[in-house]
């Protein structure tokens, strides 16, 4: 159990990848309080698994949009916890258009939910962090921060700028113990790229050089590393999983 | 009312804590920025620490006063202007201006923030 004893908060923790990431941590030990927005059932499903395998695991609602929001989940989390060794910017939205055809909405909603979310609830926990003089933060990115997808302008321009941040952020944290990195997952089989999926399966799985869709799993496990012992000394670091999606070149 | 040597007490822990310094290295008359090593992301660290400490909030800017530095009207060639040391001035109430008033040279702004700054701010504080 890699993480026994750690203490984590995983926002957007009730479906597709935030599940996942909140079962592998707790897995591996960790206490997860399980943010989530609006799916009070799905987190309940989630913190009831974690429950029954003998693990510790709370719910808690917040909009990754409110700055507030954010700041209360973390306040819970320390005060269920004590302390919180890892936290994992999950929440994410897409609202696919064309660039063009992309309304305010479309593209403040995406912008606020996905960076917005990492900056308020990272800036909510850190504090925490340097005063304990450690801590993980680990973005869920995409590909898509890295490489162009039609119709997803907004949801490319929020990845992109998480790269960065994390970047950023991690220089200016690191001599508090503090490291941050990001996941950039591929083509995951989630609710999220359902529709994608369903629309061109066979080629997109033909761009896949593993030939197969990622499994939230698959992801979950590079997260766990991050936030693991032997994830130690990497910082600032975006580390692309995606069966090799995104280094392929279509012959 | 607030002990003043309990207070500085506390601060003194917060700084050994932040800044990875001795005790008998933090004096009244330290500056953060000279004597004890201090950065800027410390500086942060210092705040939460006695947030937490002295369980009081401390606004952003009230200590540690942003933006003074990158106002043209605050700093000219690497001097603050008058209008830069009015506005320290009522930022910075309790910190001793004498010598940075005499020579309002940028880059040793640091010297102000010392421990005794510190001390006096949190007392305001607890008193208040």
């Amino acid at each position: 159990m890699r993480l026994e004893g750690r203490t984590a908060v995983v926002t957007g923790g009730s479906r597709g990848i935030g599940r996942a990431v909140s079962l592998a941590l707790a897995r591996e030990g960790a206490s997860v309080v399980v943010n989530y927005n609006q799916n009070e059932a799905a987190a309940a499903e989630v913190v009831a698994e974690i429950e029954k395998a003998g693990g510790k695991a709370w719910p808690c609602q917040g909009d990754a949009r409110d700055p507030d929001a954010a700041q209360k989940v973390i306040d819970f989390a320390a005060d269920k916890m004590e302390r919180i060794d890892i936290l994992v910017n999950n929440a994410g939205v897409i609202r696919d258009n064309l660039f063009m055809a992309m309304s305010d909405e479309e593209w403040e909603t995406v912008l606020q939910t996905n960076l917005g979310g990492v900056r308020n609830f990272t800036k909510a926990v850190v504090p925490l962090m340097m005063m304990q003089k450690s801590g993980r933060v680990i973005n869920v990115s995409s590909m898509a921060g890295e490489r162009g997808g039609r119709g997803q302008s907004n949801y490319a321009a929020s990845k992109g700028a998480i790269n960065a941040l994390t970047r950023a952020l991690a220089v200016e944290v690191a001599s508090k113990g503090v490291t941050v990195n990001a996941v950039a997952p591929g083509m995951v089989e989630t609710e999220m790229s359902s529709n994608v999926r369903g629309m061109a399966d066979d080629k997109i799985r033909k761009s896949i050089p593993l030939g197969r869709y990622g499994t939230p799993e698959d992801v979950a496990g590079v997260v766990v590393f991050l936030a693991s012992d032997d994830g130690a000394y990497i910082t600032g670091q975006v580390v692309t999983v995606d069966g090799g999606m995104t280094v392929a070149v279509k012959i | 009312m607030a002990d003043k040597e309990e207070v500085f007490e506390k601060v003194t822990e917060c700084l050994v804590e932040a800044l990875g310094v001795e005790e008998d290295e933090v004096e009244l008359s330290a500056s953060l920025q000279g004597d004890l090593g201090a950065e800027s992301i410390d500086y942060l660290d210092i705040v939460f620490r006695l947030e937490k400490a002295f369980d009081i909030k401390i606004p952003r800017g009230d200590l540690f006063p942003e933006n003074l530095l990158s106002s043209p009207e605050f700093v000219k060639d690497g001097r603050m202007t008058d209008q830069g040391l009015e506005e320290l001035r009522k930022r910075l109430p309790y910190a001793d201006l004498t010598e940075f008033e005499a020579n309002p040279n940028v880059a040793e702004i640091g010297n102000l923030f010392t421990v005794e700054m510190l001390v006096k701010y949190v007392e305001d504080k607890l008193n208040s």
